[in-house]
């Protein structure tokens, strides 16, 4: 079999040589013959006469010949294509909107892909995938996100690490900021903690140096780094004598034993660098067994599975959390692959789906205008079917021409659409930057091998779906009914423009159930920008700075570094007033848990919790939160001073009811108060939301920072002029201070506000993108449909008008004829449509479904659009003029 | 022309050239001509026939073609039988005396 079709594929690619050779072979004979008749005693001429009428006809032996080699298949299908060429090139207008159309559904197709690709299909980079498991701990609590992937402590580490015998290694790892300093600008990079045995588990070896050895998990044998090849090329310059330098990390130096490869990247544990890992005393007292930060690793045994060492480390933490009540009771253990572990992200998971559906019904409505496109001009090239059939070319024959021009294409559009899609991921990776993780998910979209197959078969995929119809329309109708129909400019029978009909109802179908989808996810993202956010959040430029070094543990030193940065920042020109806080508005605080004076104390797990900041004095006054009753911190509230407290207003309404809260006195369980110390509550403020997409008002606690130090610290300046144009000024604030320290996430507010959607906006303008591309698609199609009755009835028209018809009659029928279409199509789709709003739901975890006002404007745009796609070309009707439309043809 | 020549029968044109070509490798013209030299003149081989057949058989892979001198000097197309034309020949050979035996028998016994 595939040697016959080398022998084919080899005879059409020497076609040349084959010929000659065939030529020469036969001449040969012929001459043999000749001489053989002459040797019998014939004249020459009769000789050359006996041969040749001996051998019958040369030309039918050689069309045997080529036959016989399987030329004619292979032959064909070249005459095909390069006919198909020829025809397409003849009309470059409808060649060119083809294509476009059909590249611009399949980049949309490669581009979205290559997000799944990166997601969901491409396997992690380290050795055997499938092999190296995430252990983590299952959180018993009923509200606790993604509870069967919550970080380990250290002590349930070592005791998997001892009792398990499914692994052949387990290894710990902290995932954390480090701080980078010496020579170059500091610099805050995402690293980990990690156990010696992590690369090994991995798989995967330093590309230069080496990994971990497992002394160096000891205390004061802990100073080595390994370094991510990006971060190598990027702040050391790919300095090759780097091995064995020291570096600062966090402010200490650390001696540089490896670099890694530059394809080892896992996006969802994503770090720059790598040191030790070491547990200290505090790490390994029982009561840290509740401090749960750890990200575990292992590799299966040879034999063992995913299956079966979940069961066995469920097993051992049933024994632990019998051992250990107050810290494991009820909580589990569970095992998934790196690959499963990282997409169980459900959301991501969802939203990639309905994109990849809202783009697939995009390339079907290209798909439909072609099909459509394809039929006009089937019978515009009636004439030549005619005539083509007339001279002996079968139906098939002719139907498989068609098909081929349909793949022609689909092909050329493929092409288009891969450099399309090149261009469509860099354009979309940019998007991914709402925070550090998506930014990591970023490097991984990218279009390779498997997305270009993809694009491959989608293009097969759409040659063969729109070329079907109008090919089988071909290969029905016979060589009389051609003659018959449309000889001269009559309508076209029937049959096809009920098909025509019925694709543009089927495209307006599908664009109003993709602009309702669009409409659900844009309706809840305007809603949210709509709403009020509490405060100013124009001209706010914000910052963090997280200063790592043993010398910051201090609180005495947090305090003096924070209120000097402030200083400096008050001071810069250009800005207005300056505040620092623990945490930002819609940066998804973190919560405390508090008791209220006055109610009776409650079991530790019943507290009430709710978010806090602990802020500088100028904080109301530069992010322009309403101070409703009471005073704002001055710098004399301290740790030194009886403890003060403002809380907002929805905080006054659920834990004071109408009583005045100013006066009272509340306790916050941070974890170095744990003394009785009451706050008194000093104000109320406004509320100011937490996060994009928050329905509620939550209540808010405020504390001085002078009282509550940290070493996270955001710093938010209130500028005069555009605030990124401060940028500089503020980092050199920082470092005024100290030069050694990272100033990380240089926003605006309004960034961080549109940060805080993670990604919801992006969707929402996808979806919305693609539902847009639909509609234009599907008007073009209407429009096209149309146009052609109104083109191929010309005569008619104009036999009306010269019958005394009203022009405006004229008008009315076109555009009647056209709304019908369009009315069934809309009908269809918001049948459809009902539906939709449940299933997104039902979808996405966090999606609120308002009204369903939203399904409204849909139609209504789809309703306008198809009559503006009616008018052009009934105008165009009105305006035929019946001398010319008799004249026509 | 002492006997009065037949046309072949359908498929045996492709067993003749085989048959011929398990002796030596030989130009079409030379097959035609030894085919009715073997068969003292009775079969007429259809010239313009023979060169389709021979193609047929290239492409199955059962002869293979290669350029040569022909005995008068002359470059010519020689096809040699392959190792499964060989198998082939076999195989066509045995089918075909069992066919003759059973038409044989057919004929004696009516």
């Amino acid at each position: 079999m595939l040697r016959d079709l080398w022998f084919r594929v080899r005879a059409l690619l020497r076609r040349r040589s084959v010929e000659t050779e065939l030529d020469e072979e036969l001449r040969f004979h012929l001459e043999r013959q000749v001489e053989k008749c002459e040797q019998g005693g014939l004249s020459r001429g009769e000789a050359q006469r006996r041969a040749s009428v001996e051998f019958g006809g040369l030309e039918l032996a050689k069309e045997e010949c080529r036959d016989a080699r399987g030329l004619r298949l292979l032959e064909n299908l070249f005459q095909d294509v390069r006919y198909g060429m020829r025809v397409l090139r003849k009309s470059p207008g409808f060649t060119t909107v083809a294509i476009l159309t059909l590249a611009l559904g399949i980049a949309a197709n490669t581009t979205i892909f290559s997000v799944v690709n990166a997601f969901l299909l491409r396997k992690p980079p380290v050795r055997d995938p499938d092999r190296v498991m995430v252990v983590s701990s299952v959180n018993p609590a009923k509200d606790a996100y993604a509870p069967d992937r919550t970080p380990v402590s250290a002590l349930d580490f070592l005791d998997w690490q001892a009792q398990s015998h499914s692994f052949s290694a387990m290894a710990a790892a902290d995932f954390e900021d480090f701080t980078l300093s010496g020579g170059l600008a500091p610099q805050r990079v995402a690293g980990a903690r990690v156990s010696s045995s992590f690369f090994q588990i991995m798989g995967v070896a330093p590309a230069r140096g080496q990994a971990f050895l497992p002394e160096e998990n000891e205390w004061g044998h802990d100073h080595s780094v390994v370094l991510s090849d990006e971060l190598w090329k990027e702040r050391f310059g790919g300095d090759s004598q780097i091995l064995g330098r020291l570096i600062k990390v966090n402010g200490q130096n650390y001696n540089v034993v490896g670099i890694m490869p530059g394809t080892f990247h896992l996006w969802d544990f994503e770090a720059q660098l790598w040191v030790p890992l070491t547990f200290s005393s505090d790490d390994l007292r029982p009561r840290s067994r509740s401090s749960r930060l750890l990200r575990v690793f292992a590799r299966l045994k040879p034999g063992m599975d995913e299956r079966r060492s979940a069961a066995e480390m469920q097993t051992i933490a049933q024994r632990l959390a019998q051992e250990h009540k107050d810290t494991n009771e009820a909580w589990g253990a569970s095992v998934k692959s790196l690959q499963r572990y990282s997409t169980a992200d459900s959301n991501s998971e969802t939203a990639t789906t309905f994109l990849m559906a809202a783009v697939g019904f995009v390339l079907l409505i290209a798909c439909t205008n072609l099909a459509n496109l394809m039929l006009a001009r089937n019978s515009a090239r009636h004439r030549e079917f005619t005539i083509r059939s007339a001279l002996g070319a079968g139906r098939f024959r002719l139907a498989r021409q068609l098909f081929t021009e349909c793949l022609l294409l689909s092909f050329g559009g493929g092409a288009l659409g891969a450099l399309g899609a090149f261009w469509g991921v860099r354009a979309l990776r940019v998007q991914f930057n709402w925070n550090e993780y998506a930014q990591a998910m970023a490097k991984e979209v990218y279009v390779d091998g498997r997305a270009l197959f993809f694009t491959l078969a989608v293009s097969l995929g759409a040659g063969i779906l729109f070329g079907l119809v109008p090919t089988i329309q071909i290969a029905r109708r016979s060589a009389s009914d051609g003659l018959k129909e449309g000889g001269r400019g009559t309508t076209a029978g029937p049959e096809r423009q009920r098909l025509q009909r019925m694709l543009v109802v089927g495209q307006l179908a599908l664009s109003l159930f993709l602009l309702v989808g669009a409409g659900l996810f844009v309706e809840g993202f305007l809603e949210e920008i709509r709403a009020s956010v509490g405060f100013n959040s124009h001209h706010l430029l914000t910052a963090t700075v997280w200063p790592r070094d043993l010398k910051y543990l201090d609180s005495q030193r947090q305090r003096q570094f924070f209120e000097n940065v402030l200083q400096h920042l008050t001071n810069l020109p250009g800005v207005q007033s300056a505040a620092g806080a623990t945490d930002l508005p819609y940066n998804f605080p973190g919560d405390v848990s508090f008791t209220v004076e006055g109610h009776p104390g409650t079991k530790p797990d019943d507290q009430p919790k709710c978010a806090w900041f602990a802020v500088s004095p100028g904080y109301l006054e530069t992010l322009q939160v309403p101070l409703l009753q009471g005073r704002e911190f001055t710098p004399s509230d301290t740790a030194d001073v009886p403890p003060v407290a403002i809380v907002n207003k929805a905080f006054a309404k659920s834990f004071f009811g109408g009583e005045n809260p100013i006066g009272r006195h509340i306790r916050l369980d941070l974890d170095d108060h744990k003394e009785n110390s009451w706050s008194e509550v000093v104000g109320i403020v406004g509320n100011v939301k937490e996060f994009l997409g928050q329905v509620k008002p939550r209540p808010q606690i405020f504390v001085p920072f002078a009282a509550h130090p940290s070493q996270l610290m955001r710093f938010i300046v209130r500028t005069r002029t555009e605030p990124t144009s401060l940028s500089d000024s503020l980092r050199h604030a920082v470092w005024a201070v100290d030069p050694d320290q990272a100033v990380t996430e240089i926003r605006t507010m309004d960034r961080v506000i549109e940060d805080s959607a993670s990604g919801d906006n992006l969707m929402a303008e996808m979806m919305g993108g693609f539902a847009l591309l639909a509609l234009v698609m599907a008007s073009i199609g209407i429009f096209g449909v149309l146009s052609y009755l109104v083109e191929q009835r010309t005569q008619e028209m104009g036999i009306r008008l010269a019958l005394g018809a009203e022009p405006a009659g004229l008008l009315r029928f076109v555009i009647r004829k056209g709304m019908a279409i369009v009315g069934v199509g809309t009908g269809i789709g918001v049948l459809f449509s009902l539906a939709l709003p449940k299933l997104v739901a039902a979808s996405f975890d966090n999606f609120r479904f308002h009204s369903l006002w939203v399904l409204a404007p849909a139609p209504i745009v789809v309703l306008t659009v198809g009559l503006a796609a009616c008018y052009v070309p009934a105008r165009r009707a009105m305006r035929v003029d019946p001398m010319v439309a008799l004249r026509y043809e | 022309m002492t006997a009065q020549r037949i046309d072949l029968p359908q498929g045996t044109l492709d067993l003749l050239i085989l048959r011929t070509l398990g002796l030596q490798p030989q130009h079409g013209w030379a097959i035609s001509e030894r085919i009715q030299q073997i068969s003292s003149d009775v079969l007429r081989v259809q010239q313009g026939s023979l060169y389709p057949a021979l193609h047929r058989l290239e492409r199955r892979g059962w002869i293979k073609a290669r350029w040569g001198t022909s005995d008068n000097n002359r470059r010519a197309k020689y096809y040699e039988l392959t190792k499964s034309g060989r198998r082939q020949l076999e195989a066509e050979k045995v089918a075909w005396d069992k066919l003759t035996a059973a038409v044989a028998q057919v004929l004696g016994t009516a």
